[in-house]
Formats: C-alpha cells, structure tokens, sequence
C-alpha cells in the first residue's frame, strides 16, 4: 500500500475512528444507565418484575451481539422502528451491554457486607441515606475492575457494527481495501491498531481502577 | 408476525444450528490444545517461551475476532492457499479461544494452593506424580466451570464466521431474512435457538459444578 | 417510671423451626454494665441484636426507658413499628460490631461524622469538630484522615466505637468487640470500655473476656441455650455458682487459657 494511497483515505479513515469513539462511547453509556436501572430494579422485591429483568438478561446474554443487531436493525422497520445504522448500532451495543453491567451491578451491590448496612441502621440511618451514602459507593467501587474489562470487551465489539454498515472504523477501511485491492494489508494493519488500541485502553482502565478503589486497599500499616 | 415462515424454515435453521455446534466444538478442542501449550510456554522456565505465551495472548485476546478471521481468510488468499472456508473459520475460532483458555487454564494452576505440592514432595512423590495425581486433577476442577463459560462464548462469537460464508446459523438467518423478506422472524427464530442451546449448556455446566463441589468435599 | 434503661421480658425468638431465644428476661439500670457470657450459639448475639431491633424478636417485650421498641401496640394487636419511629429510638441505642463494620469509602473522621450530618443533621463543620473531638478521645486524632483498610484492627474498633458514641446515645450494647482482633490489640479496646463505664455509661457487652467482665461488670447473665440460666455479681456467677452449665463452661475457659 502506497503512502499516497494512505493520505488520501486518512480522512475517511479518521472520520471512522470517530464513528467508532462515538458508538463505544455512546453505547457504553446506554449500557451503564441501562444496567444500572435493571439492578436497582432487581432489589424491589417484585417477583414478577424480577423474573421479567432476568428474563432480560438471559435473552441478551444468550445470543450473539450480531444477530441482535441484524434484528434491531433489519427486523425493526418491521415492528415500526426505523433506525439509522450508526442509531442503530449505539442501541444495540447499549442493550447488549446493558444485561453485563446489570450483572456486574448485582454482583456489586451483594458484595456489600451485611454488616456495613446494619451499622448505618444502628446510627438510625435512613434507606435512603443507606442506599446513597453506604451501599452504593461500596458496591460501585467493587464493580470498577469489571466495568473496565467490559469497556475494553465493548471496544472490540464496536467492529462488528460494520456488518450492518456504521460507517466505523473498519467499515471504512474495508471500503478503502476493495476500491485499492489492499484487502490483506488493510486488514493486517487493523489488528494492529486494535490490538494497540486495547492494550492502550486495557492500561488506563488499570490506572484509573487503582485510583478509584485506593481506599479499598487492605493490608493494615500497623 | 408470521410464526409460519419460522415453520417452514425450522428444518433449515436447525441443521444451521448444527454446523454452529460442530463448529464451536472443532473450536473449543483446537482451542483447549493451543491453551495448553501457551499456559506450559507461560509457566514454562524459559523467558522466551514465557514471552512468547504472553504476547499471544495480549494479541489474541486484544484484536477483535472479527479482524482476526478476516486476516486470516485474506492471509490465505494473498499467498494462495486453497483451504476451505470451514477450516479457516475453525483456525480462526481456535487460535482466539487458545488465548483465553490459556488465562483459565493457567488461573486454575495458580489456584492450586502451592502447599498441596510442597506436602507431595515432602512425603516423596516423583514431580510427575505431582502433576498427575495431585496438581491436574484440581486444576481441571478448577477449570471446568470457567471452560464451559468459554464454550458458551465461543458458540456466540462464532456468528462472526457468516461474514466469510459459511452456512451456520447466522449466516442461515441472514439468508431466510432475504428470502422471505421477513427478516425479524427471522432473526428472531435464529436468536431463540442460540438461546435455547446456551441456556443448556449453562444448565449443563452449573450441574457439573455442583458435581465437582460435591466431589471435592469427599 | 421505672428505672431500666432496658427491660427485656419473656422474649422469644425463632429462625425457622429453630428456637433461638426462649423466653428471656433481663434488664439493665441506668448507667449498669451487664456482661451476657455463654457458649458459642447460645443467643447472645440475637439477644443484643433484639435490642436495637436489628433482629425482630417473635413474642415478648423490650422496652427501652419504659418505650416498647419495634412494635406498637394497638387495639387490634401488635404491629410493626413504623420505620421513622425506629430510626429515632436506633439513634439514641449506640451498636459496636465483633467486625467493626466501619466504611471502607470513608476516612476515620468520615466514618464518625457521617451519622452526625446524616441523622443529626450537624452542618459539616461542627459535625467534624465533634468527629474529631471523639476520634481524640479513643486515642485517634492522629488518625482521622486515614482510611479503615490502613488502620489496625484495634484502631478500627476503637474508630466504630467513636461512631457510635458521637451520637451521644443514651446506652451502648458491644457483641463481641474484641474477638476478631489480635491478642495484643484487645487490651486499648478494652481501655476504652472502661473508661466508658466509668463515666456512667449503660453497657450491655457480650463478651468471652473473663478477666474484664469481672472486673467491670456490675452484673454477669449467662444464657445457654436461649435461656438466661444464672445472673448475678461477677464473684458470685464466676465463684459461687451452682449451676452446672455455668461451672462447665468456665472450666472450658480455664482449661484453655491456663497453660
Ligand atoms: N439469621 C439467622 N438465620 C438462621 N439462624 C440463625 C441466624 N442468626 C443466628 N442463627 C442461629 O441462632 C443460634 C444463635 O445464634 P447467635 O449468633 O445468637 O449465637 P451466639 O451466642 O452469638 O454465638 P457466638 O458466640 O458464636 O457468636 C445459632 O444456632 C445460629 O446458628
Ligand atoms: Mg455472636
């Protein structure tokens, strides 16, 4: 591949990085928010609306990301929802990724001692208070290491959009490679980035886990 | 909703979801060899190999897998190599898989408490004794819970091989969708039967579970 | 009125088929220390947590300065208490816990000063004012701007007892609240305990330290099997007893804390 041939698809190729910051970005949020309300639902004690949430989870983590999308995307016009493909692919990494952090917010919010809330009972706490100032920031600060392990998943996931055409990063390369004939080198120069692209976001992720979760730290000095 | 297109296609999807099952398994297995390799490389005394195991990993586990079958289906191509596409799609899965069961694997070895070991010796066993009476069948405990989530995974993932044309149960809805032109029946049925089998493989595995706890109480 | 600061009267406490409490009664006066001893599983911890109504008792009464705690009693029969009515009883009731149950989000001060803002409603400042004058008297001033996971287990009990205190309750109940510590560490929480006695405080302790029960409690309980079977004096439970369960229990602790 020529370098010239390079410079004249790097704005594309740079408009496509956006498109995928912006899926991952976007999506990541929808998924956080998503997840975040299907746990806190889950602690109602509903038994129908509980059985509704898992029933959420299991179907989303129980089949592959690509054919949700082709439903949303495909199948939804048929069920009168018209999408745009990079609508589309936000929507879909959201709800994928929504029943994973609903997950990691459940684990989080059991892996709060009992103990800790009885004490906030003891002082005559509120459950409001309780639930704002004890059980949700202990429960948070144990969800980081997973949360970033999914935002790196997430990264990798935002490819496969190019399947129903977001005009990402890959999406844009794969053009560049048919109208150039530099498929293999394309695709070789792909897993590069994306593999220094993860180990990138895997390292900051590991950053910002140890600052958020200094607190917890054990290992008494005295 | 039209349940009869879903009918009419149900023999079609179901041997689809055949090709997807065999595929994953050819997967997993080739996976599970080159895991073990690559753990042996980790754990191995020599830094090089340890290296090595190290930076596949990092790769394997950080390149999307969508790039990495298509790298490999173009690898192919640009020296021209005539192998069939399935073949290609189970080196693909295999070698992404290889990575992760290499971290399970190796997480269940170091899992092994060291003092196990150490009371082996002291009582002098051979160090292969050690491995294979003592260290491996714990390990493989350890492993299966984990192993068994990693099959479930690899079974969703293989969706990705309908982009290089192989006729497994995505690529089969796809194909129902465009003929009928009711792609959400479609993806729908294609869907519930990649339900239907991951939530029996998750039945199958928190059964084993319970088995091995059980077996490691005794 | 009468003089209990608590008054527990045939309360009786199942987990399922499991009874736990059989009709127990004990009370303890202003400014009292009750130790409750016994074997591991007899109730005492359920007993304490009755208290505070962190465990809901089945039958019975517990009446805190004559006030009926978790239930109200009306025509119709008992009812739950409502919640904001326990709360304000919960606040006048200090707790500390065998594992001290600090937050791990908060600092030493946090930790003391949270329930000042939250529950008192003290504006921040006064709030860490009065954090930090407690934090000073457990011996921790020095300590206030670290996080639990660095503090020593004894530091961390002394911090829960702080919390508990600021509240300035009207009495404190203590499971257990040096067992999960170091030998080395129980002696500055047990320091603490007694100066609190010596102010005055009503303490009910559950406690497996002989030696301090002795010498601090005006009054030993021994439950075994969710019944209160002996109480009296430290000499006389600990020295004169003729009830067998009582003497077998405190040849049990002998026995492993002679050498
Ligand atoms: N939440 C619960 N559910 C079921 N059983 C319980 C519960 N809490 C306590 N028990 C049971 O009630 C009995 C008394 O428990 P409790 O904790 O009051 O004993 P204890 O005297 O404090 O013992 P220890 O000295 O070991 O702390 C035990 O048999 C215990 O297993
Ligand atoms: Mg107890």
């Amino acid at each position: 591949m020529s370098f010239a041939v390079l410079l004249h698809y790097l704005p594309s190729l740079i408009a496509g990085f956006g498109v995928t910051v912006l899926c991952w970005s976007a999506g990541s949020i929808l998924g956080l928010a998503i997840g975040f309300a299907v746990a806190l639902l889950n602690r109602l004690p509903a038994p129908p609306l509980r059985w509704l949430l898992r029933a959420y989870v299991e179907i989303l983590r129980g089949t592959p990301f690509l054919v949700q999308l082709f439903l949303l995307y495909a199948g939804g016009p048929y069920i009168g929802l018209r999408l745009s493909a990079t609508a589309a692919g936000i929507l879909g990494l959201g709800l994928y990724s929504s029943a994973y952090f609903a997950e990691i917010f459940r684990a989080g919010f059991a892996a709060v001692p009992q103990g800790q809330i009885e004490a906030a009972m003891s002082v005559g706490m509120t459950p409001g208070d309780i639930l704002w100032r004890v059980t949700l920031p202990i429960a948070l600060a144990s969800t980081v290491p997973a949360i970033v392990n999914m935002l790196v998943i997430l990264s990798k996931e935002t490819v496969v959009l190019s399947i129903i055409t977001v005009p990402e990063l890959m999406y844009q390369m794969q053009t560049m490679a048919a109208e150039t004939f530099t498929a293999f080198d394309a695709i070789f120069a792909m897993a590069i980035f994306y593999w220094l692209l993860v180990e990138a976001v895997s390292r900051v992720g590991r950053r910002l886990e140890i600052k958020l979760t200094a607190f917890m730290a054990r290992e008494a000095s005295a | 909703m039209r349940f009869d297109i879903i009918l009419h296609s149900l023999g079609y999807l179901l041997r689809a979801a055949a090709v997807t099952v065999a595929l994953s398994l050819a997967g997993i297995a080739l996976g599970f060899v080159i895991g073990a390799l690559v753990c042996a490389a980790r754990r191995s005394g020599d830094r090089f190999l340890r290296r090595l195991g190290g930076f596949y990993v990092s790769f394997f586990r950080g390149v999307p897998l969508l790039v990495q079958l298509l790298f490999i289906y173009y690898f192919l191509a640009e020296y021209g190599l005539d192998v069939p596409a399935v073949v290609a799609a189970i080196g693909g899965l295999g070698l992404a898989s290889g990575a992760y069961q290499a971290e399970i694997l190796r997480g269940a070895l170091n899992a092994t408490p060291a003092g196990q070991a150490e009371a082996a010796t002291a009582l002098g066993f051979a160090p292969f004794d050690i491995w294979r009476r003592i260290l491996l069948p714990q390990a493989l405990r350890i492993a299966a819970p984990p192993l068994i989530n990693e099959f479930i995974l690899l079974l969703k993932a293989s969706s990705l091989v309908s982009v290089v044309g192989i006729a497994e149960l995505t690529r089969v809805s796809m194909n129902i969708a465009s003929m009928t032109y009711r792609p959400f029946e479609a993806y729908l049925a294609g869907g519930m039967i990649y339900l239907a089998i991951n939530l029996c493989l998750a039945a199958f595995g928190a059964f084993a579970e319970r088995r091995l706890a059980a077996g490691g109480s005794t | 009125m009468s003089e209990a600061m608590i008054e527990i009267k045939r309360v009786s406490k199942s987990f399922g088929a499991l009874q736990v409490l059989r009709e127990v009664d004990l009370s303890v006066a202003r400014s009292e220390v009750v130790c409750l001893i016994g074997p591991s599983g007899s109730g005492k911890s359920t007993l304490l947590r009755c208290v505070n109504f962190l465990e809901a008792y089945d039958s019975g009464e517990i009446r805190i300065e004559g006030r009926l705690i978790g239930y109200r009693d009306e025509p119709g029969g008992r009812r739950p208490m409502p919640a904001r009515d326990l709360r304000e009883m919960r606040r006048e009731i200090g707790m500390v816990f065998q594992h001290f149950n600090l937050w791990p989000h908060m600092t030493a001060l946090g930790n003391v000063a949270e329930p000042l803002k939250r529950v008192r409603g003290l504006p921040a400042s006064e709030a860490d004012e009065r954090a930090l004058a407690m934090l000073k008297r457990v011996g921790l001033a020095d300590k206030a701007a670290a996080y639990p996971g660095k503090l020593s287990g004894g530091q961390q009990q002394r911090v829960a007892i702080a919390r508990a205190l600021a509240m300035q309750p009207r009495l404190m109940l203590f499971d257990e609240p040096t067992s999960a510590l170091d030998p080395e560490l129980v002696g500055e929480v047990l320091e603490v305990m007694r100066d609190l006695a010596a102010e005055g405080m009503t303490m009910l302790i559950v406690t497996h330290e002989m030696g301090f029960a002795a010498h601090v409690a005006d009054r030993i309980a021994f439950i075994d099997s969710g019944r209160i079977v002996e109480q009296g004096p430290p000499k006389k439970v600990f020295h004169e007893s003729a009830e067998p369960r009582v003497r077998q229990f405190l040849q049990t602790y002998h026995d492993r804390n002679s050498f």
